[in-house]
């Protein structure tokens, strides 16, 4: 019901089923589905979007994928690639009845290298299945988007996730060293290198991050970062929501680069209470969860800062989680708060926009008053330490008319954000969800640009097409409006 | 087609996937229809949407465990176990109704003195090599049947009228393993309790005829076996997939008694937990470290997510063992009552991913608090024992841990 | 006042106004190879000067045509530092161009990686901006990282916005004869491990006492600084400079540690590239720049061969 959706179901043609007999031949027939049911999961992600699929398809190595992208190709049908599913602006949605290319069954962890901490990997491993392989090394993969425990590396590839402790590890591409792609064509290569400085442009730089519209990754090497020595997380609670913004813009103006610091207002610290019960204060406006790491001296030094900047803007608490137990109960709340929603209200629709961390307060006040004035329910949990702001609308959408109000105030939460020196999106992507809206941060020019690399990858568009960049993005461009998917 | 399955509750998920990675069958195949969020989402297109009922929708909801591993991973708290039982008896009245095999098997459950004589044949063959050890892998037979059971007697003498607990004894543990009830039995009444045996009522709870969707045969069955257990005193359940379906009773039967019946059901590690002071006591000096097994816990699916009494075992078994817990989070074993002998393949699947946790453990023994994870794990060469037995034998003075109970013996 | 990114823009101009050429401080001029010399190629220079230190953002933006040092100067007033590479007049829109990390790179990462937004002059002559302002932004195609190492082919750095750090408190470069893999293991993100074959140095940086405990932790004494550096650079595995400095290819070497760059008095060979990595260069650059008018000849896959020759000799 949350699926403001409809669905152009590929009929069942004599050219669909040769495109099937083929993927069949190249694959395995019990691994290219067709069937109507299990086809229109392939249509969704995390969002609320939905397109169709014309056939699904599960490779199991780079040799299937580029069989895959080339069966497409021969068929004239474009290409989406497709990890777990959990993106969140519609970037795996299928648009124009593409082949889906499921890359979940390629979920082998190829070779980890401890000395040069790196590992090559298939872009099905889970981001936390390939953490915890580590953990007998003592390394770990940072990136840690909230879907951790079920998202993909290799969506985590395709959209440069970032998650709390990219605030001072660096998101997805400051991880990835070197990807095994697919192009478009069909033809295999590696982009980025094991060395640090590969010949020629940074295309793995241009790939991560790229949604899927330059290829298909089918290996990845990964860096892997070294646990660190010593961690202290911190839950401090405010009688104010702006009081904690305060802290976070007074933690970052002090010097300090937590691992993470994340906020979260009352009505989610609510709702992920209830469900983790991680004995979070559920009377507090606001709470700042905030994790150091380093060596002791300095992060003893960090803990006092941060603790004084906190009570010096009126944090009524300071608790440090006194062992590992206490720590992952901190972080089981804040990991699960999205999903927590649902207890509150049906449907939710979760925006992420970034601004400037000094201006956090002020955006903060005008999201709470967009909200209202929409007659929406609305939460914040987010990385407040990186700016990113993750602003839930709450609804049902069973009641009729509210998805106009959801989505015109995630709208002006986008221009606020945006007209506060911010972007339009801080991990989720711009997928087909805040496609359209890329006009609002980037002139004619600046998207021709970004739309001549895209071609200089896909000259056809075929790899999941109209994604990323509004139609006419390119001049002369072609491109149309994607039918069968509603925003 | 209706799946009658609740609209609100059907409109709970939203579709995060954090369900993803908790599913055993998602995480063997990688397929968004043997997951959660693809069955949930495959229900609203046939009961919403009014797509047909096609194979693919019926795949996606037959080969799910049922082992519930999403419902405590679900931050919307999507009540899964609620929906897919519905769901899967619309399935089975109507496009797809359970093999005949398994609706005889299910049939002779409740017939507990066919059942024993059965098995016992089956045991006899066994021993004369007359049933291969495929065949009865297949059939979900342990490779050892037991061709005779320990007999079973209440606590004290005669009619004494103290009896505080009841035992459930149910059909196939009973059959097979009825050594796993006379130590629990054992251990009860070190922990000071005396024991009541339920009658011939109380054969079977019903639990994998309503996996299999046969509702009105689990009904029938559920008030047979309230019947058969009369009184306040507490039912203690030694399978966890049998308190599970004894204590949701409320719901299946929808009465007050029902209700007041589930509410006396609990778990003997939860009754047990509360007195393990005593059972220490009990086992003085022999419960000392040295010689302690090194044991690692299997969290059956019904104790871990649906009675949600896994920490019971450990406070229990923590006296009398060493505890090494498995990596995998409770991932299912694959067991999930009849489902290895259904879909033998994904079971089989399933269940690599829980040996090579063990194997990563380095426990030389395994304790699991369900017949059907211990005898599913024993087929693939395990020892298994239940936690009951490691204390009894602790109690006994028995020592380490070695051999494996007859039933589950490989 | 004329905006000077849009002055810079004028003075590129259109097409017809021919090939240029944008002149830092010209330390690293070579790379790329040689400009055209059959085309008459402009020189301009981007404009200069610190346009914003947002200290409490901890982000600045600053125009291309800035030093290093100039920025750097600027950011210490506030205690905070960027991960740029610093040589006398080198700017900051050369440094990203080239897109070398400095010899901390182990411990302040990449440089790519401290740029948050890149307004260029393209082909056209025309602003275009990519990127965003903040920290953290995914917000279309990543045109940064195709900037950085572009050498100047596809577009002309005029503004950036570069992410800064917190100024360590401490920082001490400590040197012997130790083993660099073990001391590279036994450290906590030391920002540098430097090797010559005999001696090791590292720096460490941080809090105070941690400074001094790693330092005690490594056994090593306190070292003026890091050693001069040899001319050439390699880029290798990590673990391919141990081999390398037994073969004895590289002459006089400080390598990396851990990092793989290796400043050598020997040259690298040219390294194989894979033609499909050569088609998508040669496509980027006719969609960048169609006249080929930006820094004519040079070219970020210089020094390189084909994959395709390998056996062929």
């Amino acid at each position: 019901m949350g699926q403001t959706a409809l669905v152009s179901a590929s009929q069942p043609t004599v050219a669909h089923e040769a495109l099937v007999a083929d993927l069949a031949a190249a694959l395995a027939p019990d691994r290219v589905r067709t069937g109507a049911v299990e086809l229109d999961l392939y249509g969704r992600d995390a969002s609320v979007l939905r397109g169709s699929a014309a056939v699904a398809c599960f490779p199991l190595d780079t040799d299937e994928v580029a069989a895959a992208v080339r069966i497409a190709r021969r068929h004239g049908r474009p290409f989406v690639a497709r990890g777990s599913g959990t993106g969140l602006a519609g970037g795996a949605v299928p648009v124009g009845d593409p082949v889906v290319i499921v890359t979940t069954k390629m979920d082998r962890i190829l070779e980890v290298d401890v000395d040069e901490r790196v590992a090559w990997v298939q872009p099905g491993v889970v981001n936390l299945d390939l953490t915890r392989a580590l953990a007998r090394h003592g390394l770990h993969f940072a990136p840690d988007p909230s879907s951790q425990q079920a998202c993909t590396i290799g969506g985590n590839v395709a959209n440069n996730s970032g998650g709390p402790h990219c605030l001072a590890y660096g998101v997805t591409s400051a991880h990835v060293l070197a990807v095994e792609v697919v192009l478009p064509d069909g033809e295999v290569t590696v982009l980025g290198g094991l060395d640090p400085e590969p010949p020629g442009l940074d295309l793995r730089g241009a790939f991560v991050g790229s949604e899927g519209t330059l290829g298909i990754a089918t290996r990845i090497a990964v860096r892997l970062t070294p646990d660190p020595p010593a961690v202290a997380t911190l839950l401090l609670d405010f009688p104010t929501v702006e009081a904690a913004a305060e802290t976070v813009s007074g933690i970052i103006a002090d010097g300090l680069l937590p691992a993470a610091l994340e906020m979260m207002d009352q009505p989610i610290t609510r709702a992920a209470e209830e469900f983790a019960h991680a004995g979070y204060p559920t009377d507090a406006a606001a709470v700042l969860l905030v994790e150091l790491d380093g060596l002791p001296a300095g992060l003893a030094d960090a803990v006092e800062r941060v603790g004084r900047i906190g009570r010096s803007h009126g944090a009524r608490t300071v608790r440090v989680a006194a062992d590992d137990a206490e720590r992952a109960l901190l972080w089981k709340g804040r990991k699960a708060a999205f999903g927590a929603v649902a207890r509150v209200a049906p449907n939710y629709y979760l925006h992420d926009t970034v601004v400037p961390r000094t201006r956090l307060v002020e955006v903060l006040r005008e999201v709470y008053a967009i909200a209202e004035r929409h007659g929406l329910a609305v939460m914040n949990v987010f990385h407040a330490g990186d700016g990113n702001l993750h602003p839930l609308l709450l609804f049902d959408a069973r009641t009729p008319g509210v998805m106009d109000r959801v989505h015109a105030a995630g709208e002006e939460i986008v221009r606020v954000s945006i007209a506060a020196g911010g972007v339009l999106s801080g991990e989720h992507g711009i997928g087909l969800e805040k496609r359209d809206l890329m006009p609002l941060l980037f002139s004619p020019v600046d998207l021709d640009a970004q739309a001549r690399l895209r071609e200089a990858f896909d000259p056809d568009g075929v790899a999941n097409p109209t994604k990323v960049l509004p139609a006419g993005s390119r001049c002369g461009d072609l491109q149309s409006v994607p039918e069968g998917v509603w925003v | 087609m209706h799946l009658g399955v609740d609209d609100d509750e059907l409109a709970t998920c939203v579709s995060c996937g954090l369900c993803l990675p908790h599913c055993p069958t998602y995480r063997v195949t990688g397929e968004e229809a043997l997951s959660p969020r693809g069955r949930v989402a495959a229900m609203r297109q046939v009961q919403w949407e009014g797509r047909p009922a096609d194979p693919s929708f019926v795949r996606s909801l037959a080969t799910c465990v049922q082992c519930r591993g999403c419902e405590t991973a679900c931050p919307s708290g999507v009540p899964f176990g609620r929906l897919i039982e519905p769901a899967r008896a619309a399935l089975a009245a109507g496009p797809a109704p359970p093999p005949w095999p398994l609706r005889v098997g299910l049939g002779l459950l409740p017939r507990h003195r066919l059942l024993l004589a059965a098995s016992s044949l089956l045991a006899v063959a066994q021993r004369l090599r007359l049933l291969p050890r495929g065949a009865a892998r297949r059939l979900g037979l342990p490779d050892r049947l037991p061709v005779r059971r320990p007999r079973l007697r209440p606590s004290g003498t005669g009619e004494d009228p103290t009896r505080d607990v009841w035992l459930f004894t149910g059909c196939v543990m009973d059959a097979w393993m009825r050594d796993v009830h006379r130590d629990v039995q054992r251990v009860v009444e070190a922990a000071g309790g005396r024991v009541a045996l339920p009658g011939p009522g109380a054969a079977c709870c019903g639990a994998l005829a309503l996996h299999a969707g046969l509702e009105d045969d689990a009904r029938a069955l559920a008030h047979r076996t309230m019947a058969a257990l009369p009184g306040e005193a507490p039912i203690l359940v030694d399978s966890a997939g049998c308190g599970a379906a004894l204590r949701d009773y409320g719901r299946l039967l929808g009465t007050p008694e029902a209700a007041a019946f589930a509410a006396r059901v609990r778990d003997v590690h939860e009754w047990l937990a509360d007195r393990v002071d005593r059972l220490a006591a009990a086992a003085g000096s022999r419960g000392d470290r040295a010689g302690r097994p090194r044991v690692a816990v299997q969290d059956p699916c019904h104790l871990r997510h649906v009675q949600r009494a896994h920490g019971a075992v450990r406070v229990v078994l923590a006296p009398f063992a060493d505890l090494v817990e498995l990596d995998d989070e409770g991932l299912c074993c694959g067991a999930g009552g009849a489902y290895a002998v259904v879909e033998p393949e994904l079971a089989g699947a399933v269940r690599d991913r829980k040996l090579a946790a063990i194997a990563r453990s380095g426990a030389p023994v395994v304790a699991s608090a369900n017949p059907g994870c211990a005898l599913h794990l024993a087929a693939a060469g395990v020892d298994v024992v239940h936690p009951c037995q490691v204390v009894a034998r602790a109690l006994a003075g028995a020592g380490p841990v070695s051999t494996p109970p007859a039933a589950a013996r490989s | 006042m004329t905006d000077p990114v849009a002055a810079f823009a004028a003075e590129v101009g259109p097409p017809e106004a021919g090939a240029v050429v944008a002149v830092g401080g010209r330390t690293e001029w070579d790379v790329g190879g040689p400009l055209d010399p059959d085309v008459e190629v402009r020189e301009v220079r981007a404009p200069a000067g610190i346009v914003a230190v947002e200290a409490a953002d901890m982000t600045v933006r600053v125009r291309a045509g800035t030093t290093v040092d100039e920025l750097a100067a600027a950011l210490a007033e506030v205690g905070q530092a960027v991960a740029l590479p610093s040589r006398p007049g080198a700017t900051v829109g050369g440094v990203l161009a080239v897109g070398r990390s400095d010899v901390r790179r182990l411990g302040w990462g990449p440089v790519r990686d401290a740029v948050l937004q890149v307004r260029y002059v393209s082909a056209d002559g025309t602003v275009v901006a990519a990127g965003g302002p903040t920290v953290k932004n995914v917000s279309g195609f990543d045109l940064c990282r195709l900037m950085v190492g572009s050498l100047g082919t596809l577009g002309l750095l005029a503004e950036v916005v570069l992410r800064t750090r917190p100024a360590p408190a401490a920082s001490r470069w400590v040197a012997g004869e130790v083993d660099p893999a073990a001391l590279l293991r036994r450290l906590h993100r030391p920002s540098a491990v430097l090797w010559d074959g005999t001696t090791t140095w590292a720096l460490l940086e941080g809090h105070p006492a941690d400074v001094e405990d790693q330092a005690r932790l490594a056994g090593l004494p306190d070292a003026p600084g890091p050693p001069p550096l040899p001319p050439h650079r390699w880029s290798v595995r990590p673990a391919e400079v141990y081999r390398l400095a037994a073969a004895g290819g590289l002459g006089a070497f400080v390598a990396e540690v851990g990092v793989g760059v290796v400043h050598a008095s020997v040259p690298p060979p040219p390294r194989a590239v894979d033609p499909a990595v050569v088609r998508l260069h040669e496509r980027t650059k006719a969609l960048f720049d169609p006249t080929n008018r930006l820094a004519p000849g040079r070219s970020p896959l210089a020094g390189t061969r084909l994959a395709a020759a390998e056996g062929g000799g």
